[in-house]
């Protein structure tokens, strides 16, 4: 069975925005930054554009157990914070949902 | 930084380590050094974007792609990271007296290390790194 998320988005546009996370957040950003930490407990996925197993998204991810969606190209652009969404981890999609 | 990259091939941690100290630390004499130069402080985003992510996102990567298939039993580089990131301990246990399996994690140790330093409230340092560079930066620089 896949494993899917589905919650709303909060997009990253800089380090100011992580003060701003709500509980269960959908955090989508271009990259992350080591300043994730002080959000993680309300994070409950991760989705970025960049794609690399070393970036900061990637050893967070890893570190506090959070699932984790890489490469989504334009993801910050074609999301806006609010915005409900699933993820299907394995098939590595992510959808709008109403 | 021909240094870091020298024993990055030799995957000799120490000395790993120490390059990548002696890059921090000239890029902090630059950063605190009020007569730095806009020569100086390119110096320094040299220094920055390599520690910050061409070393690890790029060739420490690259290294730990190539070196883990000589670990035995067999394991997947998404697995390494993730029993060390995760503290798998059971699993890690399973590795215990393993040599190369204990070079490579204390190689990415080291890079995680780097990647996620924090100075000044701020990764790398980078706000202090910014707002220098910006005083010098000529109005006309391409």
């Amino acid at each position: 069975m896949s494993k899917v998320i589905k919650g709303r988005v909060t997009v990253i546009k800089n380090k100011r925005d992580y003060y701003g996370i709500k509980k269960e957040a959908i955090l989508v950003a271009k990259n992350t930054h080591p300043e994730l930490i002080i959000a993680i407990n309300k994070i409950k996925a991760i989705v970025t554009e960049i794609d690399n197993k070393l970036c900061h998204a990637a050893i967070i991810a890893r570190e506090f157990d959070k699932p984790l969606l890489m490469g989504v190209a334009n993801a910050t652009k074609n999301f806006k914070t609010g915005d409900k969404v699933m993820i299907d981890f394995d098939n590595k999609i992510i959808n709008k949902i109403k | 930084m021909k240094d870091l990259l020298k024993y990055t091939y030799l995957l000799d941690t120490a000395k790993i380590k120490e390059s990548i100290e002696n890059l921090w630390q000239r890029y902090q004499r630059i950063l605190g050094n009020k007569n730095s130069s806009f020569e100086d402080l390119n110096e320094a985003r040299a220094i920055l974007y390599f520690i910050g992510y061409l070393y690890p996102e790029k060739i420490a990567l690259e290294s730990l792609e190539n070196r883990i298939r000589y670990i035995k039993p067999n394991i997947s580089l998404d697995r390494f990271l993730s029993i060390i990131d995760g503290k798998d301990k059971k699993t890690l246990s399973k590795y215990r007296g393993n040599k190369k399996f204990n070079s490579l994690k204390e190689f990415y140790l080291i890079v995680k290390d780097i990647k996620n330093r924090v100075k000044n409230n701020s990764y790398l340092d980078e706000e202090r790194f910014n707002r220098a560079y910006s005083k010098l930066k000529p109005k006309d620089y391409l």
